[in-house]
Formats: structure tokens, C-alpha cells, sequence
């Protein structure tokens, strides 16, 4: 079509009007996503795809599409939007297209299959002003993007496009405009936030017959991608803002510097140029108003550091692209030594939208520092992945959460990086700060060209440091001394740290170095450069002095650290890349040497570790992650199979005596590694029973007496005596057992003591708590239990005692009370899906408020419903009671198991031991001496109800620390990188092996066969699985193979 | 002519001069490196940085590209200033410990010790050389390539350059090429050799200026007092708080 010059302003308007009058003429649109990401998912296919349909069934008339550019919703990308109602489709199939059409444009009917569906209620949801993602966003700019075809401008002009320049042309003079900006209180949008009025009015007033303006579209933030957004979508808004500009300053050439690197965006923007110019929009004498102005694109190589101005306007005048001082700024001296203005992408966009609407309109959005809205790209951990628009001044939580959906699995948000490699980590305790240029600089980020990444508790805080700093490195002009040694030398060192060979003192020296680089620098990278290491600093120190001192990666990232994640995730890392290697190559023996060889209670752990190690195997990307514990049990099974090499009484070659206390997991573990050491040692049990927990707070249809007899058989061939019914205050004291000529003593009595709710009637008839429950259960004594049975709680003592009654002949119905949901409850994921099974029944957001009792006999239990509301302390969202909705479940029985406290009434005051208030005693927690000369502790008693693994670490620990003291040692723990002590050869996998996506799963009881005992639930690998479940393993740890120590 | 203060004193210069012209013209010493009079100021070092402004709302920049302006508060001695310096140097002897020039400038700065990774790279690309050969020798045989860490000075393409003169003036200019006194002894030594050949000196002068090279005794003496005096206070400060 050719398109005829417009001599006129009036030519204008009435072209617009006839553009109008023919669009409002079609009433039901299909709008097709076809913007770079969209394209990245096939939606040119899908656009295909409709235009086939439209053509076989001679459409024409009927159907109108309108391909577009993005809609700002990656994750649903490839999307379709039906207009007038904005019924929204997401992630379609060229297949789609037919039935689209169809159904839907012909005979309006919606199609289920195609809507979104929301990941945290589940629902479908049909239009989009419904969808959480855009129901928060104000969508000033991004809307635009759904309504015009970017190749289009009589789409635009349709939509009112231009209208803005007609009124300047026609109405305004220059001074009128810049006051307008400058009314509006618009900021520069590529990050440093400078008025935008300002800038116009320096450059206006400059002297030069003369000048230049520019459109700064480099943007090459990793993870930012909103210009480019704008550029393919509506490439006409920017345009007309950059023509606004120009008349304004008295320019008479323009640029566009664009990114090399985004071919869609430069394809529309200079159709744009070409069809403006065909309408006498661009070039000589535009709309009859006498004013000239060209545009060219200049493309970009792809150096990040060509965004700064002055650096951009280098690589336009052909030289190397670094920045220079300024002064002299750009409007005083900028391109070929003239006048010139430059914006940044957004704030273009924004100028028409201010011209037409008023600075009145637009300065209501935003705060009282920074007014409209700002496009950031949300990105990285988060659920809703995509472009939000949003007034300038919402906080982080509304945008994280509210617009981005959260986190996806459940995961804990750890912090958001906002403004790209220059910007700063921002950390959960901020998440209700607002987002404007003040509020982020001071928080040590930037607010930048928008970028957020999230980042999750599975990110390494040094990690993402250390990445930031590798980009800067290399993206830095390296002109500046500061910016270019300065930051290489922060990556260095932040090497270092990662890989484990940080000294302590390297904290400081970053943060020396990161002030110096910040503060002389020439330019805003330099400037910003430090803000990575700076902000990770300041609110992640202690993860920096985990990687330094205790060389450890809490997010199991660092590969120079960690070896594997599992092995470093293990409280006592046990070496579990090398006996799942030997068992993969069906080496069983050897493998239960590897894992005899870290952990005394093999057995115990086999059935009921947590597990940590597989909550951070990389294999759950792609599938599910190894079960390790499971090939544990498969190698202890294998074990007990065959002959069992009986212990040797270990030699005795020291004669310091040792009193442990207490014959639990902590209590055991301390006494066989001191046994190995050559100590006498003798464990005191209060109980007639050995094992502590293990014995009578873990049911037997998770861990078999056998079992942990075997174990505690192998503890006692090795030299360990025990006592049992001999309970510290009444049968032995402190000072009593330092009489009777014991060196040094280990306290590991465990928490025995049950929490009470406090609400009225908890001491009625047909209350137990918890405890005392399962120890009746696991010892066999009798139980008065009754045909209901309601446990309130949601910990693994609340799923172990409903689990237990529900085995019990006479109870019919069990019912757990929890006041979270699944996501939250503390318990083991696997023994409440067990549960579920069993026909346990969960009531979820549910708290008691009163015990209904008869005669002081329990009847029942008066319940309250909640909602979660915000995070607290815990990380997890806080349950709030909804105002009536009380209800009531009868119950005959009523099992309180809502936490456990250690039992210190023993201690007759204290016997000189520090107790903290929640009644645990206090240890050095490296060492865990207490505050008494040759006396230890650890386990439960120390840190209040934790996991048996936990127990074992602390004992093991404890008992070098006891080792140390004993020998006069100072008791200074040394740490080192993880590593294992052997490199097993890996497996060689066949084709299918790779291809094969099916798991072995492990084999269990049917809930049938569970009802009325306490036959263990979990039936252990075959042989064959446990090799191809072993197979299955990627083997993190050969990756570090050459640092073998 | 324009008027600015530098170091507590006003100056006028002539409209057009740079701070550190300025400064020197009143002969106040900035120390520099990737400075030369006979060429464009570059900016590169970083080691010229003064801090400017008034109040909380300071800042550094290289005053061999800043533009003297009217009413401008300059400190070429402030405490920030002469921190960022020495780290600054210490940046460069980690990469270029041969240098006689880099030695000398560690030593006058009392800077005595590495704490980076030395790496002996003979080259800080101060970018004198690549001036040089374009400027004065007008060759334009040299530039820089690359950016960020890989950033080095090369002919283009790394072949033998057809408009070398081998003239020798990159190498005159080269401020790294000179080799420091102890030859022979480890790379990464910092050899602190003329660090006690200037008389004691203020440090840092912050709003204070002495007008003699070497420095006047009175001021050191001056701080000294108030520095005691302060110290007096804290104390009975202190014990007032008890």
C-alpha cells in the first residue's frame, strides 16, 4: 500500500479518523504473541497456523488476527488473547489454532484445555484481567503492545498514535513541553533516574546550530529485557517521543543504538522509520511545521559498557567504546563534540503518553519521589516469569509475590538482585521496601534498567557474586585502573572464597577494594561495579565467613567446597558418592564399608535419615533425585544378609574414663568413636531400655527393633558398657561420676518433655501427650485409646503418633489438627504422604481454640479455621484465625504433639551447667564443651527436637572434642573443603540408560496390609533396582577430581 | 579567569585549565602516572583523583580531566583521596612489581605490602605509549585491544606494524619499562627502598595546604596537638560517661 506524505496536521487527524472508524468497524479480535521469546517457543508456527486455518475456511471476513509483539508473560508464552473480552490461552500448539478459531471466535465457547491455571489455587482462569500476573500490573506502556501490530503504523495511528506530536507541532511551543516533562516528574529510565525536564532543558539552552538527540536501546543486562520488549511491540510510541525530543531541543538527526543482538527489534524499528518517513512523519518540513529530523539505527557489537552515554556516543562516532569524563556532559558536548540529548528507551515511550494525557494524570502514578510506572523483567526463581509494568514506589513483596507468583516448589526466597550486574542483592528481611531510585541506592542496589533476578535458598550468595563479577570483568572497557584491576581482583578473591582457599581477613580487603573501585571509578560501571559485592556483604556476611572459616556452602553450589552436594549436605558427610558408585557397580560389601566407615548407626539412618543429602542432589533437575537413603538401606540390607563380620572388642589403650549420658544417637555415636579411640567408656541410660528416641519415640513400622539392635549389637561388641536404669540427679550426679574417677563426661539426655497448649481442658481424661503415647506404644505396654482419635500437630511426632494409633485395633478414625498446609508441615514429606495413605485424615489450616470436656472427661475439640498470611520469622507464612468459623470434632482420645523441650529438672540447679531459657544447655558450638571444665553435651539437649543424623553429627563431634581435652589439646576445631577419600571409577551408561525417564521406586506395604501392625512399611530395593537406581547417579564429585588430597 | 579552592585555598586560573594544571600551577603536587603534558590527559590511572565538593555530597575524580570551574572545592589530600591512592598503587604494583615508577610511587605513599596475587605483567596500560605514537609520532602503530581483563596494547591484528618506525618513544614513555633498583631480587617484592628519603610530612591535609616541597614541619606539629588534644576530650569524655 502505498502510503501518501502528509503536508498537514489536519491531514493527520482526518487520516486518523478513518483509521479508527475502519478498526472499531471489526469487533472480535485474535491477538497472537510474536515477540523474540514468543518466537523462542514457536508462536511463528502458530501464527502459521491461524493464518492456514483463516484461509482453508475462507475467514477472511470473520476472523481478524493481529500479530503482536510480546505480551509480557514469558512463562505462557506461546499466548493468544481473544478480544473484545480478553479471553487468554496460553502455551499453544500450532495444533491449537483450528479449534481456537472455531470455538471460540466463532461460536464465543471457551476452551478449558487452554486457559491458565493458576499453580497456587489450582483454578483455570478464563480472562486475563483475572490472571494474577496482570491483575496487579499498570500497564501504561506494555498494554499498548497487545493492540497494535508493531509493522503496522495505521494500527498506531488507529489507536491515537502520533496524536501527542500533533499536539506539539500544533499547540505547544518547546519551553511548554519541557515544562510539561518537568511537571510530570518523569525520570530517566535507564537507571540513574535523572529528570528527564532537566536534561532537555541543558540541552535546549546549549549553544550549537547543530544537535543531536539519541535513543539508548543498548541494553545488555543479563536478564533485562523491556527495551527490547517496546522496541519489537510498539516501535512507534518511542518514535514519536524521540520526535517530540527533537523538536524540543532544536535537533535535526537522531539516533537509535541498538543492540546487535536483537534482529526483531531492529526489523520493526526501521520498518517504522520507513513508514513514518512515507507519511512525511520524519523527515524535511514534518506536518508542514518546517521542522527537519532524521533517525538512523545504530547497532550495537555487544559490549555492555556502550550503554553508559558517553561510551555509547564513542561507538557512534566510530571509536573504541569507552567512556570519558565528564564533565563536559552530553548536552553540552556530546556526539561529534555538539549538543546532545540522550534517553533511554522507556523514558521515550513515556513522553507521548505525558504529552496527550497531561503531567496532571501522569504525576498521580508512582510515590512522592518518582512518578509513572517502570517496566522490570522479573526473572530467575520465580513462578511468573515475564515483563511487569508497575507504579514506581510498590513494594518488592507485591511484585515478588503478588504479581510473580512466589517461588516455584515451595522454596524459600532468598533474595533479588535489582538492576543487573551493577545492581544489588536485596534479602528477605527488605522485601517491604519500596521500589524507587532512592529506596534501592540506599539499600546498596540501583534501581538500574529493571532487571530482578530472584534467587532462592538453593542459590550460593558468593556464587552469584562471584558471577556478577566474571560479567563485569569482562564487560568492563578496562580503560579505568580502578574498574578494570579492581573488580578482577574481586573475582579473585571471591574465587578463592568459593573454592574454599578464602583467609580470613578477605571479607575486609573486598570491601577495601569495592569502596576505592566505587569511589574512583570513571564511570557508572565502575561506579555500580562494586554494588554486587558490596550489598552481598552487607546482608550476607555470614554466608561469606561459612565459605572462609567453616568452609562450607549452605546452598551446596560451590563445586571447589562442596565435592558433591550430598556428601556436604550430610551432617557427618558420608561418602555418598562412592558407595553409590560401588553399589552401581555391585561392589555391596565394600559399599557398606564406606558407609560403616562415617556412621555408627547405619542401620537407624537407612530408615529413618531425613535425608538432606537428596533435597540437594542435582538429579531431581531432571527427574527425581537418587534415593539415597534408600541405597543405604539396600547396602545394610545387604549386610544382614549375609554373614555379619561380629566386632572385635576393640583395644583399650588409654584409661581416662568416659561417662556418656544418655543412650541415644548422640549418646551411642560419642561412645563408639571413643571407643575406637581406646577409651573406657560407659553409657548411662535413665531408662531399662538402650537407644534412647530410636527405641521409644520411633514406632516400629518405620524403624524394626532388629534393626537398631543390630546397630546398638555392634556398639556393644566394640567395648562400650552401658547402664541402664541409671538416671543422672537421682542415681548419678555430675560431680558424683567426676568422683568416681570419670575424666570427662558427655551429656546426651535428649528432649523428653512434652509441650503443653495452654488452653482450658487440656488436663482431662483422654489427653496424652504424644510421648508418653508412643513410648507406651514402642515398649508394649497397654493403651487406653479410643475409637476417635484427633492428634494436634504437624511435626514427625504428630504423624508418628497418628500413624501409630491408627494401627491400634480399636481406633477407627485418626485425624491430625494442623494450623498450616502440607507446603509448611515440618514432618517428613514421605510419612505424611504415608499417612494420607493410610487414611489418616489431615485437617490443614485448622487450630484448636478449646477442649471440650464432660464430667472432666474429654468429648471433643473446638476448632478455628485459618488463612496464611504474611512470612514470619520462621520463613514460613503465618496462620491468622478467620472470625467464625469455629467448629467442633469429637474425639475419645486427644494426642497433643506440638513440639518437645529437653527435660532439665534433673540438674539440681543446674549442677553448674548454663541452661538456656527454653530449657537447653549451652555449648560452645564448635566444640560443644560446656561452660564446665571436662563436661560436653550435644544432641537434643542442646539444640532443642532435632534429626537423628543431627544426634550423630553432634556426638561424633563431640567425642573429638572430648578426645582433644582429654589429651590437653586445645579443643580448636580445624575445617576443611569436603572431598572424598576415594575416586570410584564411574559407570559407563548404555543409550536407553540415558533416554530411560522411569525411576525405581521403592516397593512398600500396601496400606491394607499395614492396618493392625507394625511390619515395616518400606520393603527395601531388590538387588537389580538398587543397581539401577545407583546408576542413575551423575557423580558431582569427579568434577573436582584433580584436587584429591 | 575562574576561581576555585583548592586545599582550604583560593586560586584563579585561567578558564579551559584542568585541576590538576591548576594545582600544580600553584604548585600543589598531585602525584600522577598516565599524565603527560605533551598529551591528551587519558584518565586511566586513576591515581590523580581529588575529592571535589562541599559537605556530605563529595566526590573523586581524575583532575587531569576536570574541568576547573568557578566556586569548584577541591581536596587533593583528604584522607578518602589518599586511601583510594594507596590501594590504587597497591593495584598497580600486584600487576606491574618491575617497574621503577610504580616502586617509587608505592614508596612515597608508604605503601609497603601486596595483598593481591602478584602477577608480573610489565604493563599497567596507562596508555602513554598508544598516545605517544599517535599523538607526537603521529603513527598511530599501537592501540589497545580488547576490553575488561584481556585488555592489552598490540599492533592491530598482533603482526608486525608497517608504520612502526621503531622510533622508541612508546618505550621512553613507558612508565613500566623502567626497571626498579633491585633487580635481581623476587618479582613480587615491593622494595620500599626511598620510603624514609622524604622528610616526615602531613599525610593527609584535608582543608589545609603547605606551599613548600618538602613539606613544612609546623603543620605535622599542628595536627599532632589537636590530634592530642582530641584525644584529651574522647577521654574525659569517657569518663564523664562513667
Amino acid at each position: 500500500m502505498k502510503r501518501e506524505k502528509l503536508k498537514k496536521i489536519e491531514g493527520l487527524r482526518r487520516l486518523r479518523e478513518k483509521l479508527a472508524k475502519q478498526r472499531a468497524a471489526k469487533k472480535s479480535w485474535v491477538i497472537i504473541s510474536s515477540g523474540t521469546c514468543g518466537r523462542a517457543r514457536g508462536s511463528s508456527k502458530v501464527v502459521q497456523a491461524f493464518k492456514d486455518v483463516v484461509k482453508k475456511h475462507n475467514l477472511e471476513e470473520k476472523v481478524n488476527l493481529r500479530i503482536t509483539g510480546c505480551h509480557g508473560f514469558c512463562q505462557a508464552e506461546p499466548n493468544v488473547i481473544i478480544s473484545p473480552e480478553e479471553i487468554f490461552y496460553q502455551r499453544l500448539k500450532p495444533e491449537d489454532a483450528k479449534e481456537i478459531v472455531m470455538e471460540t471466535v466463532l461460536k464465543r465457547r471457551v476452551i478449558p484445555r487452554l486457559l491458565y491455571v493458576d499453580p497456587q489455587s489450582g483454578e483455570r482462569i478464563t480472562y486475563k484481567k483475572d490472571i494474577p500476573f496482570y491483575k496487579k500490573q499498570h500497564r501504561l506502556l506494555l498494554e499498548n503492545n497487545l493492540m497494535v501490530n508493531p509493522k503496522s503504523i495505521d494500527d498506531y495511528l488507529a489507536i491515537g498514535g502520533y496524536k501527542a506530536l500533533s499536539k506539539v507541532l500544533e499547540k505547544m511551543s518547546s519551553e511548554e513541553v519541557i515544562e510539561e516533562i518537568k511537571k510530570s516528574g518523569l525520570r530517566g529510565r535507564g537507571g540513574a533516574g535523572f529528570p528527564t525536564g532537566k536534561k532537555w532543558e541543558a540541552c535546549r539552552r546549549a549553544k550549537g546550530d547543530v544537535k543531536y538527540i539519541i535513543c539508548n536501546a543498548d541494553e545488555g543486562d543479563p536478564g533485562a529485557y523491556m527495551d527490547r520488549s517496546l522496541l519489537e511491540g510498539n516501535p512507534h510510541t518511542i518514535l514519536e517521543g524521540i520526535i517530540i525530543g527533537a523538536y524540543v531541543i532544536g535537533a535535526s538527526e537522531g539516533f537509535i543504538y541498538v543492540r546487535g543482538e536483537y534482529p526483531l527489534a531492529v526489523e520493526n524499528v526501521t520498518i517504522a522509520i520507513n513508514q513514518a518517513k512515507e507519511y512525511g512523519l520524519l523527515g524535511k518540513d514534518i506536518l508542514g511545521s518546517g521542522f527537519n529530523f532524521e533517525i538512523k539505527i545504530n547497532r550495537g557489537a555487544g559490549a555492555f559498557v556502550c550503554g553508559e552515554e558517553t561510551a555509547l556516543m564513542a561507538s557512534i562516532e566510530g571509536k573504541k567504546g569507552e567512556p570519558s569524563q565528564r564533565p563536559p556532559f552530553p548536552a553540552q558536548k556530546g556526539l561529534w563534540g555538539r549538543p546532545t540529548n540522550i534517553n533511554n528507551v522507556e523514558t521515550w515511550a513515556n513522553v507521548p503518553l505525558i504529552i496527550s494525557k497531561g503531567a496532571d494524570w501522569y504525576s498521580r502514578i508512582g510515590n512522592d519521589k518518582s512518578k509513572g510506572t517502570k517496566i522490570f523483567s522479573l526473572v530467575g526463581k520465580i513462578n511468573n516469569t515475564g515483563l511487569v509494568e508497575v507504579p514506581i514506589g510498590i513494594t518488592l513483596r507485591e511484585v515478588i509475590y503478588e504479581i510473580g507468583g512466589g517461588i516455584p516448589d515451595n522454596r524459600k526466597f532468598k533474595a533479588v538482585q535489582t538492576g543487573g550486574p551493577s545492581g544489588g542483592c536485596i534479602p528477605r528481611e527488605l522485601l517491604n521496601l519500596p521500589v524507587d531510585y532512592e529506596t534501592l541506592t540506599k539499600a546498596g542496589s540501583i534501581m538500574g534498567s529493571g532487571g530482578m533476578i530472584v534467587m532462592d535458598e538453593d542459590t550460593c550468595i558468593v556464587d552469584i557474586a562471584k558471577y556478577f563479577l566474571n560479567f563485569l570483568r569482562e564487560e568492563s572497557c578496562g580503560k579505568c585502573l580502578s574498574c578494570r584491576e579492581g573488580i578482577q581482583r574481586m573475582y579473585e578473591i571471591v574465587t578463592d572464597i568459593s573454592e574454599g582457599k578464602g583467609k580470613e581477613g578477605d571479607i575486609e580487603l573486598l570491601e577495601e577494594l569495592a569502596n576505592v573501585v566505587k569511589d574512583t571509578s570513571m564511570c557508572g560501571l565502575g561506579q555500580t561495579g562494586a554494588n554486587p559485592v558490596l550489598s552481598t556483604i552487607r546482608y550476607f556476611r555470614d554466608e561469606y565467613e561459612a565459605h572462609i572459616k567453616y568452609k562450607r556452602c549452605p546452598a551446596a553450589v560451590c563445586k571447589g567446597i562442596i565435592s558433591s552436594p550430598c556428601q556436604h549436605t550430610c551432617p557427618i558427610e558420608t561418602e555418598v558418592p562412592v558407595y553409590v558408585a560401588l553399589i552401581a557397580k555391585g561392589r555391596f560389601e565394600e559399599a557398606l564399608d564406606v558407609i560403616r566407615k562415617d556412621n555408627p548407626l547405619p542401620g537407624v539412618s537407612s530408615r529413618v535419615c531425613h535425608h538432606p543429602c537428596e533435597e540437594k542432589c542435582p538429579a531431581k533437575e531432571v527427574g527425581k533425585p537418587i534415593s539415597i537413603r534408600g541405597l543405604k538401606r539396600f547396602a545394610v540390607d545387604y549386610g544382614l544378609r549375609g554373614r555379619i563380620k561380629k566386632a572385635i572388642p576393640l583395644k583399650q589403650t588409654k584409661n581416662q574414663k568416659i561417662a556418656i549420658i544418655g543412650s541415644g544417637p548422640a549418646g551411642l555415636a560419642a561412645s563408639y568413636s571413643l571407643v575406637q579411640k581406646g577409651y573406657p567408656v560407659t553409657i548411662f541410660e535413665a531408662l531399662s531400655v538402650v537407644g534412647g528416641m530410636l527405641t521409644v519415640g520411633i514406632p516400629a513400622y518405620r524403624l524394626p527393633k532388629e534393626i537398631l539392635n543390630t546397630d546398638l549389637q555392634v556398639i556393644k561388641d566394640a567395648g562400650v558398657r552401658i547402664q541402664t536404669n541409671a538416671s543422672l540427679g537421682k542415681d548419678i550426679t555430675i560431680d558424683g561420676l567426676f568422683n568416681q574417677g570419670y575424666k570427662a563426661i558427655f551429656i546426651a539426655v535428649g528432649a523428653h518433655k512434652s509441650l503443653k497448649l495452654s488452653i482450658p481442658g487440656e488436663n482431662s481424661e483422654g489427653v496424652l501427650d504424644s510421648l508418653e503415647f508412643l513410648k507406651a506404644v514402642n515398649l508394649g505396654r497397654a493403651v487406653n485409646l479410643g475409637r476417635r482419635v484427633g492428634v494436634i500437630g504437624g511435626g514427625n511426632a504428630a504423624v508418628d503418633a497418628a500413624r501409630s494409633a491408627w494401627r491400634m485395633r480399636n481406633c477407627e478414625k485418626v485425624s491430625i489438627i494442623y494450623r498450616r498446609t502440607e507446603m509448611e508441615m515440618p514432618a517428613f514429606k514421605e510419612d505424611v504422604e504415608s499417612a494420607i495413605e493410610e487414611g489418616v485424615e489431615i485437617q490443614f489450616l485448622t487450630t484448636p481454640t478449646r477442649i471440650l470436656t464432660q464430667n472432666g472427661k474429654l468429648i471433643g475439640i473446638e476448632c478455628i479455621r485459618t488463612k496464611l498470611g504474611e512470612v514470619d520469622e520462621s520463613g514460613r507464612r503465618r496462620p491468622i484465625p478467620i472470625k467464625g468459623s469455629e467448629f467442633t470434632i469429637d474425639l475419645d482420645t486427644l494426642i497433643l504433639a506440638i513440639g518437645e523441650q529437653p527435660d532439665l529438672s534433673f540438674l539440681n540447679n543446674n549442677q553448674g551447667l548454663e541452661v538456656s531459657s527454653s530449657n537447653r544447655i549451652m555449648v560452645d558450638p564448635e566444640t560443644f564443651a560446656t561452660n564446665r571444665k571436662g563436661v560436653f553435651a550435644g544432641g537434643d539437649v542442646v539444640t532443642g527436637p532435632n534429626t537423628v543424623i543431627e544426634a550423630i553429627s553432634a556426638g561424633k563431634t563431640a567425642a573429638i572434642s572430648i578426645d582433644k581435652y582429654l589429651r590437653g589439646e586445645s579443643l580448636k576445631r580445624r575445617y576443611s573443603v569436603t572431598r572424598p577419600s576415594v575416586y570410584v571409577e564411574p559407570v559407563e551408561l548404555t543409550e536407553e540408560e540415558v533416554a530411560e525417564t522411569k525411576y525405581p521406586s521403592m516397593p512398600r506395604l500396601s496400606p491394607k496390609e499395614r492396618a493392625n501392625n507394625f511390619k515395616e512399611v518400606e520393603l527395601g530395593f531388590s538387588e537389580e533396582l538398587a543397581v539401577k537406581e545407583a546408576r542413575r547417579c551423575l557423580r558431582c564429585d569427579l568434577e573436582r577430581k584433580e584436587e584429591k588430597e | 579567569m575562574i576561581t576555585l579552592t583548592i586545599n582550604g585555598l583560593d586560586v584563579k586560573v585561567e578558564e579551559g585549565t584542568t585541576v590538576l594544571e591548576a594545582a600544580r600551577f600553584w604548585g600543589i603536587e598531585i602525584p600522577t602516572l598516565c599524565y603527560h603534558e605533551g598529551l591528551t590527559p587519558y584518565g586511566a590511572c586513576r591515581l590523580c583523583v581529588v575529592e571535589i565538593g562541599r559537605g556530605e555530597n563529595t566526590k573523586l575524580v581524575s583532575s587531569c580531566t576536570y574541568p576547573a570551574e568557578e566556586g569548584l572545592v577541591v581536596r587533593t589530600h583528604s584522607k578518602r583521596v589518599v586511601n583510594a591512592r594507596k590501594m590504587l598503587v597497591e593495584l598497580m604494583l600486584a600487576r606491574a612489581p618491575g617497574s621503577k615508577t610504580i616502586q617509587d610511587l608505592a614508596s612515597s605513599m608508604g605503601v609497603t605490602k601486596v595483598r593481591f596475587k602478584v602477577r608480573n605483567d610489565d604493563c599497567i596500560l596507562c596508555g602513554l605509549c598508544v598516545r605517544m605514537c599517535e599523538e607526537q609520532m603521529g603513527a598511530k602503530a599501537i592501540g589497545f585491544v580488547n576490553r575488561g581483563y584481556k585488555r592489552e596494547v598490540t599492533t592491530p591484528f598482533r603482526l608486525k606494524s608497517d608504520v612502526c618506525r621503531t622510533c622508541g618513544a612508546c618505550m621512553y614513555i613507558c612508565p613500566a619499562c623502567q626497571m626498579r633498583c633491585q633487580g635481581p631480587e623476587p618479582p613480587t617484592t615491593v622494595c620500599g627502598g626511598c620510603l624514609n628519603l622524604s622528610p616526615p610530612c602531613l599525610e593527609i591535609y584535608e582543608d589545609k595546604m603547605c606551599y613548600l616541597e618538602p613539606c613544612v614541619a609546623c603543620l605535622k606539629k599542628e595536627a599532632e596537638e589537636k590530634t592530642e588534644s582530641k584525644k584529651q576530650q574522647n577521654k574525659t569524655h569517657n569518663e564523664n560517661n562513667y
